[in-house]
């Protein structure tokens, strides 16, 4: 149908074509990484209050964060920053003096 | 033998504590003690690692936060996992510092400190048993016994059977008689409660804070207590099986289990998700924008690079959002297809996904030039979104409404689709037989309609273009793609039809009217902004004159005073004159 209707000639026109301009990106813009606050906020509990399964959250959540990740710069310092958490948690979980045991009954 | 052992024992960790407290205490009290030097250590000892790990932690927000960007995280993590499991791995990292390294160091070094401040407290807590002289912390009996319930299992098998052996307070308490003033009384009461030393290395100081830890309280009288099968069962039999090589099971692991094998998981399923978003974007490209299809068609220039041979077609950004451009072609300065994809690289919200059904869509954003686009305010969608639409775009909510009935005597859109315009006469043009036949009347929209969304054509977009075209669409699976060549075939023919459209003097009139309207407010109000800026700064001038006079005088006060107070002293002062000796 589109053919017949756009009067046969050849639409294009060279001449005024444009090469894309990628629109500038302000960070505001950009999607809340909610799995990135996640893995901050789980990895530094999992630190302070020595809860492996909250550091284990918290990778799962870097990974998350990671592979939805647009802006690589941007995102990539709380990725980090968290991801440090996650495995300072758990190096202090497995490496660090061990907790006694909980009562079993 | 394991009496030899627990006199070792409290010889080596329990060195005789000063009579005058001996006396005091009393046996009871003596359990109270090692909680107060445990504190006391605590507080006195580990304090400055704890500083340590801190000022690190510190460190390492200092480097996230920094600005350089720094390569991706696989390689400092690595590092960091290397330094902590072993030492030695670390020196090389430290010695051949790479590029930017020095912040990965800083990272390092912090979660180094971490783990040393972890280790070493192990080794501070039982070296300093050296405490033995405050008694500060007094514990009533009753949350004693109450945590006594809790830290039944961490005892040592040796000590337990030792509570079983009739020495064991003689073992137990300091061997000087002057001490046991009524031995019978004080055995029962005391209870035989030796310290663990090897639980101690394992104390955790956060959890148990100022908890004296003690181990079962097997009394002569009582020796098994019906909340203590496992422990006496143990001292029974004679084999001490220490806690901490408890027999391994998966259920104690359950957690790493679970973790690791969802990090696996997720991981396979990025791959794969990856795969088939691109596979989808890519089987739009091959099937629209290649040689002789629609889009080579109608742009001269395809792909967002500078339109040679070889350059991409599509534009990657992020795992599920891909971009194609097309430009060069008449009435328009370029047009954007952004798809939109399901997150299938994310388990996670593929997993969401299940519940709320999300489609592959695909948004076809055509910027017109200026003068080929006359005023048309029009959109097309399902009742639904088409209110919401009307709602949410500034530009449909200013100019236009919803059109409640069909224009009489001609075929209309199907009964699902609400068109919300600027006027009825534009709508009736623009919809036209055509477009009726092919996609929005009753049997063409039921064959195709699944993949129409919406559509929506404004001169008076806000933003830095205003004469816009939205198409969006559902893309079907990448094996059906020739499924939505029909709704494709849209975006060209709309370029046409609205490039060439001319509204009757009537309708432009009403139109031209409103936005007459439009501007003279738009311009009112930017004038009003315009003109708050412009008091704001003057304020803001007048304030900072203020402000400089009032600096001003203040300076010419103190002068003044200065002046003044200067003059005074050359009164005050006795009028001395000096003479010169020679």
């Amino acid at each position: 149908m589109k053919e017949s209707s756009s009067t046969g000639s050849d639409p294009r026109q060279p001449s005024t074509a444009k090469p894309y301009v990628p629109p500038p990106i302000s960070p505001q813009d950009l999607p809340v990484d909610y799995a990135g606050f996640l893995a901050v906020v789980l990895g530094v509990i999992g630190v302070m209050f020595r809860y492996k399964l909250c550091s284990w959250l918290a990778i799962i959540f870097c990974a998350e964060s990671l592979v939805n990740m647009r802006n690589f710069e941007a995102d990539l310092k709380q990725v980090s920053m968290a991801m440090m958490f996650a495995i300072m948690g758990l190096v202090t979980n497995y490496f660090g003096p061990k907790r006694p045991p909980k009562a079993q009954p | 033998m394991v009496e030899n052992l627990t006199v070792f024992m409290q010889k080596n960790f329990f060195p005789e504590p000063p009579k005058k407290l001996r006396n005091t205490l009393g046996g009871n009290k003596e359990k109270h003690l090692l909680g107060a030097i445990c504190i006391k250590s605590r507080t006195g000892v580990v304090r400055p690692h704890t500083v340590f790990h801190i000022i690190s932690v510190f460190l390492s927000f200092g480097f996230h936060s920094s600005a350089i960007p720094s390569p991706s995280p696989d390689p400092a993590l690595v590092m960091v996992k290397q330094s902590t499991s072993r030492w030695l791995p670390a020196v090389p990292s430290i010695i051949f510092p790479r590029g930017d390294s020095l912040l990965f160091l800083l990272a390092i070094v912090s979660v180094v400190s971490l783990v040393t401040n972890e280790l070493s407290r192990s080794y501070v807590i039982a070296a300093d048993f050296e405490g033995f002289d405050t008694d500060e912390f007094e514990y009533e009996e009753d949350a004693n016994d109450a945590i006594h319930s809790q830290s039944i299992n961490p005892s040592p098998p040796a000590a337990t059977s030792l509570a079983q052996s009739s020495t064991a307070e003689s073992h137990h308490e300091p061997p000087q008689p002057s001490v046991i003033e009524d031995p019978p009384a004080y055995g029962v009461e005391h209870g035989g409660k030796p310290y663990a030393s090897s639980t101690l290395e394992f104390w955790d100081e956060e959890e148990f804070e100022g908890i004296p830890f003690q181990i079962a309280d097997p009394s002569p009288d009582s020796p098994a207590a019906p909340s203590e099968p496992p422990a006496s069962a143990e001292a029974v039999a004679g084999y001490p099986v220490p806690i901490h090589r408890q027999p391994f099971s998966l259920s104690s692991y359950a957690i790493e289990i679970v973790c690791i094998s969802f990090l696996i998981a997720f991981a396979i399923n990025f791959f794969i998700g990856r795969r088939q978003n691109e596979l989808v974007a890519l089987c739009w490209a091959s099937h629209f924008a290649t040689k002789d299809s629609i889009f080579d068609k109608n742009f001269s220039l395809l792909g967002t690079g500078d339109g040679k041979e070889d350059a991409p077609l599509l534009l990657k950004e992020g795992q599920d959002v891909f971009k194609f451009y097309a430009s060069g072609r008449r009435f328009c300065q370029g047009l954007l297809a952004t798809m939109e994809l399901r997150s299938r690289h994310d388990l996670i919200a593929r997993l969401t996904n299940l519940l709320f059904n999300k489609k592959d869509t695909i948004t076809f954003e055509v910027v017109m030039s200026e003068d080929s686009m006359d005023h048309v305010v029009l959109a097309v969608a399902r009742k639904k979104l088409a209110k919401s639409m009307h709602k949410e775009c500034r530009d449909l909510q200013r100019f236009a409404t919803v059109m409640p009935t069909a224009p009489s005597g001609r075929r209309w859109v199907a009964e699902d689709l609400l068109v919300v315009t600027e006027s009825k006469e534009i709508a009736g043009d623009l919809i036209t037989d055509v477009v009726i036949d092919q996609v929005f009347g009753e049997k063409a929209f039921e064959k195709i309609g699944k993949g129409f969304i919406s559509l929506h054509f404004s001169d008076q977009h806000p933003g830095t273009h205003k004469k816009l075209l939205f198409l969006k669409f559902a893309l079907p699976g990448a094996n059906n793609m020739t499924d939505m060549t029909r709704l494709v075939n849209l975006v060209p023919y709309y370029i046409d039809l609205i490039g060439r459209y001319k509204p009757s003097a009537q309708a432009r009139a009403k139109t031209e009217a409103a936005r007459a309207k439009a501007a003279q407010e738009a311009f009112k109000e930017m004038q009003s902004v315009r003109q708050e800026t412009l008091q704001k700064k003057k304020a803001e001038k007048k304030k900072i004159v203020e402000e400089a006079e009032a600096k001003l005088s203040a300076e010419a006060i103190r002068k003044k005073e200065e002046k003044e107070r200067s003059r005074q002293m050359k009164k005050l002062m006795p009028k001395v004159k000096m003479l010169r000796s020679h």
